[in-house]
């Protein structure tokens, strides 16, 4: 029996279902294309067997019912891990590393904003155990909720949050108190056992390379990594620069301000030999002139943009290493080495084992103004 | 669809204000007004056709204008486990400090263990792995297997996976990892070249290197210690792992022996890279390259270290700790916050010590503590050296020619016993000279061996003398010639070892009576 005409051409239920079941095929479309970026079709090793293992990458959740299984026997191929110029292409994962003492919000938005593929990047935190360090881990996991919850293709492979078990021997994180030579060595000492803590413990067997990037670093170009990486250095540092309001100029400006990549000076040498054998060199105090060249005053901004210069000492704020260094033993060194301490010791136990680190003077990168 | 309607002849719309109010003409059909969206649907549906194909397009072409749509509804079937993906971890490293009970606190630890060429080695391996004490579940186990000829892998893989089955949860190990990786290896891994002095040092580096690349791959947030240990180990305490827990320290070594044939002593100290330090030594160390490494346990470096492996006394208390700087790597236990802080096997020559010297010279360095435990033994693998070798093959020959001479003259004696028999006198005669000519023979034997037995005893002196110095150098550490040049060690060589320490033990003299 037919359907009366009436019905078949004016029932608004038609339309509602049609359109429904159009909205349905588009969001099947689309949303199945861009489904599981790690998970689509990379073969295996791109997600961990149990949350314990790789750190870098995601693991499933364990179901609590049910009967533990053992472990799997998990085969890494390092041999397969490759360090190139051309990050991207060769699929290298890339470990974020960031000791977090206070979050900036600028500090995240430019982190996030970076341009390399979000499912090869892992981040890695470690923030100390004091009230200051509560807040910021708060703040911390509010962003990282939000964007590892959000589109896919900005979600990070995994994220890592360490607090520290060492005691962070100056409790106020206020710049001049920090900055204080005799409060230096304590503290930097302090810096290199979280980094340390930080890098050994997040290093996996497939990451191909770790950025040093410090909390208070909120502005640099989104191809950071690929820019860094071209150069295939084993250690490179980009120029760290603040902006300010230059009160002379009545205009907005930029100066130096991280001191601690340079070029060694015939009057370090000299300085250090004389000291005592706990005894350290720092840069940027001037009751201890050292006269070598820092890579802050060699910023020229007509010079070629891609220069590229031999350093002796290395700063953190900003800093790509190939995980190969790190794996053949280069750590901060929280004691004196060769008068040396932190990031500069790593630079030159970098060196006793035969890798070099290089600097870019006119790639800047910027610290956060307090 | 419909318009062919309104055939009556009224316009589709109702005129408004046409005839008046109160005609009413029931006989005609009076079509309802319409909405405007209703008049307009065919305007609207073309253009919601057309707008959907173009983003359709449009989204096809451009993925990333995308609205986000969520996990996809097929995600939920296909790859369903996609939306259980955690990436988030959350740590806190003051829960995995390591206390001196960690099998009450449930605490991990890390197994890690270098492998190079050592399938021989896995089964002995495993059984000691099987027979630990401390909970199975909280061992996590870590390989790096490199440059090997053999079928170490295979071999370990079949070894794990077996491990793995076992029907008891409880006998099973936490997580397993096998890093594969080749450091592209030039020195052989036989046990002359690999002790030879001037390979030690880049022997050495790249041993380091290899144990820094397991430690920083395998070494996880959870781990509260880490335990190294060889693979040629032959007898070692089930309990060991919390024999040495229970110290609490944060570097803690056994002493390390080996059991050897009984013509050689019976037992001798193995590992001398557990010492404490010298004055001496440092004076050394002053002297040295940059670049140089005292290894312990060669002449070319005379250190006068007091070294674990000599003060064992085998009845003396086993938990008597004895505080030193350089530690061998036999079987090391570390807090893993030692790891986590950055001691690790310097692959350059830190304060003139590389590998796990210098890990316990970094470790000191850097505060942390670090004992020996001389009277707690474990017993390394015996694998006779080429002199040891070469010796055996002496001692075997000289049973075989003893056999051969004893069996020679037995087979006179028959035939001379036969011939007597004969009872002819001809024989008789013949028998005569047949016994002047064995008697002439053994005259001649009898003078051989005396020749034999002189020699024997000059070597045995010799060694005897050789032994006499060398206990003058050990033990009085007197005689020793101070004033020899010491020896550079080779730079940097690219070569990869698999770990044993096995030093040139001093010679035991030879028993005359064996020969």
């Amino acid at each position: 029996m037919p359907t009366p005409r009436s019905l078949r051409r004016q029932n608004p239920i038609t339309f509602v279902l049609a359109g429904i079941l159009c909205i349905g095929f588009f969001i099947f479309f689309f949303s199945s294309n861009d489904a599981s970026p790690a998970s689509a079709g990379k073969g295996s090793g791109h997600t961990a067997s149990s949350a314990l293992s790789p750190p870098s990458l995601p693991f499933r959740k364990s179901k609590s019912n049910g009967p533990p299984t053992a472990p799997p026997v998990e085969h890494y191929y390092m041999n397969n891990v490759t360090q190139s110029r051309d990050p991207v292409g060769n699929r290298e994962k890339v470990l974020i590393l960031t000791p977090l003492a206070r979050f900036y919000q600028e500090y995240w938005d430019n982190l996030i904003k970076i341009d390399y593929p979000h499912e090869l990047i892992s981040l890695g935190y470690i923030i100390p155990k004091t009230k200051e360090g509560n807040a910021a881990f708060a703040a911390l996991q509010a962003q990282v909720k939000k964007i590892q919850s959000g589109s896919k293709a900005k979600r990070f492979a995994s994220v890592t949050i360490l607090r520290q078990d060492t005691e962070n021997p100056l409790q106020s994180q206020v710049e001049a108190e920090r900055h204080k030579m005799e409060n230096q060595k304590a503290r930097r000492a302090a810096m290199a056992k979280a980094r340390n803590s930080l890098l050994f413990t997040t290093l996996g067997p497939s990451t191909s390379w770790v950025l040093w990037l410090d909390a208070d670093i909120i502005e640099f170009p989104p191809t950071l990594i690929q820019d860094l990486a071209s150069y295939d250095a084993p250690i490179i540092a980009p120029n760290c620069f603040q902006r300010y309001y230059n009160e002379e100029k009545k205009s907005k400006d930029i100066r130096p301000y991280d001191f601690n990549n340079w070029i060694d000076s015939p009057t370090a040498q000299e300085l250090a030999a004389k000291m005592g054998k706990d005894d350290i060199l720092l840069e940027g105090y001037a009751e201890m002139p050292t006269y070598r060249s820092l890579m802050a005053y060699l910023y020229d901004q007509s010079a070629d943009p891609g220069t590229k210069i031999k350093l002796d000492g290395v700063g953190g704020a900003t800093l790509l290493v190939k995980a190969d260094v790190h794996r053949d033993g280069a750590m901060f060194p929280p004691f004196s080495f060769y008068h040396l301490i932190e990031t500069e010791g790593f630079a030159k136990m970098a060196r006793r084992l035969h890798w070099d680190s290089y600097g870019l003077p006119n790639y800047l990168v910027y610290h956060y103004n307090e | 669809m419909h318009r062919h309607a309104f055939s009556n002849g009224h316009a589709a719309y109702p005129s408004v204000g046409g005839g008046s109010t109160f005609s009413i003409q029931p006989h005609k059909f009076q079509p309802r007004s319409q909405p405007a969206l209703r008049r307009r649907r065919q305007l609207i549906q073309r253009l919601l056709l057309i707008g959907s194909i173009f983003c359709t397009a449009l989204f096809f072409f451009f993925p990333n204008l995308r609205p986000n749509l969520g996990a996809g509804p097929l995600s939920y079937l296909g790859a369903g486990e996609d939306t259980q993906l955690e990436t988030v971890r959350y740590y806190d490293l003051s829960n995995v400090q390591g206390t001196a009970r960690g099998w009450e606190r449930e605490e991990r630890i890390l197994l890690c263990a270098p492998l190079r060429d050592a399938a021989n080695h896995l089964d002995m391996f495993f059984g000691h792995l099987k027979n630990l004490t401390y909970p199975h579940n909280l061992i996590d186990l870590a390989f790096l297997v490199g440059d090997s000829k053999d079928n170490t892998l295979a071999k370990l893989n079949e070894k794990l996976e077996d491990l793995q089955a076992h029907p008891d949860p409880k006998q099973t190990f936490g997580e397993i990892s096998i890093l594969e990786k080749d450091f592209g290896q030039k020195v052989n891994q036989d046990v002359e070249s690999r002790h030879g002095f001037a390979a030690q040092a880049g022997r050495r580096k790249s041993m380091a290197q290899a144990r820094n690349w397991l430690l920083s791959a395998a070494l996880r947030p959870t781990h509260s210690w880490v335990y190294w240990r060889d693979v040629d180990v032959e007898t070692a305490p089930f309990t060991i792992l919390e024999d040495l827990m229970r110290h609490n320290k944060d570097v803690i070594v056994p002493n390390v022996w080996r059991p050897l044939p009984d013509w050689l002593g019976g037992e001798q100290p193995y590992d001398l890279n557990s010492w404490q330090e010298s004055e001496t030594a440092l004076a050394l160390a002053d002297t040295l390259d940059e670049d140089a490494v005292i290894v312990e346990g060669y002449a070319e470096y005379a250190t006068w270290r007091p070294h674990l492996a000599y003060l064992r006394d085998p009845y003396g208390d086993p938990d008597m700790e004895m505080e030193i700087d350089g530690v061998g790597g036999v079987s090391i236990l570390a807090k893993a916050k030692v790891f986590r802080q950055g001691v690790h096997f310097p692959a350059f020559s830190f304060e003139k010590h590389a590998e796990t010297e210098g890990f316990g010279k970094m470790a000191k360095r850097m505060k942390f503590s670090v004992v020996g435990l001389p009277h707690y033994t474990v017993w390394h693998l015996y694998e006779p050296s080429v002199d040891d070798i070469r010796h055996m093959e002496e001692m075997e020959k000289e049973r075989q020619q003893k056999e051969a001479e004893e069996k020679a003259k037995k087979a006179k004696e028959d035939k001379i016993r036969n011939q007597f028999d004969a009872k002819n006198k001809d024989w008789e005669k013949e028998k005569a000279e047949v016994q002047d000519m064995q008697k002439n023979e053994e005259k001649e034997a009898e003078r051989k061996r005396q020749k034999e037995k002189e020699e024997q005893e000059d070597k045995a002196k010799a060694q005897a003398q050789a032994k006499k110095d060398e206990a003058n150098r050990e033990d009085t550490k007197e005689a020793a010639n101070q004033a020899r040049g010491f020896v550079k060690p080779d730079e940097i060589h690219e070569v990869h070892g698999s770990d044993d320490k096995v030093k040139p033990a001093p010679r035991q003299p030879q028993h005359p009576e064996a020969a």
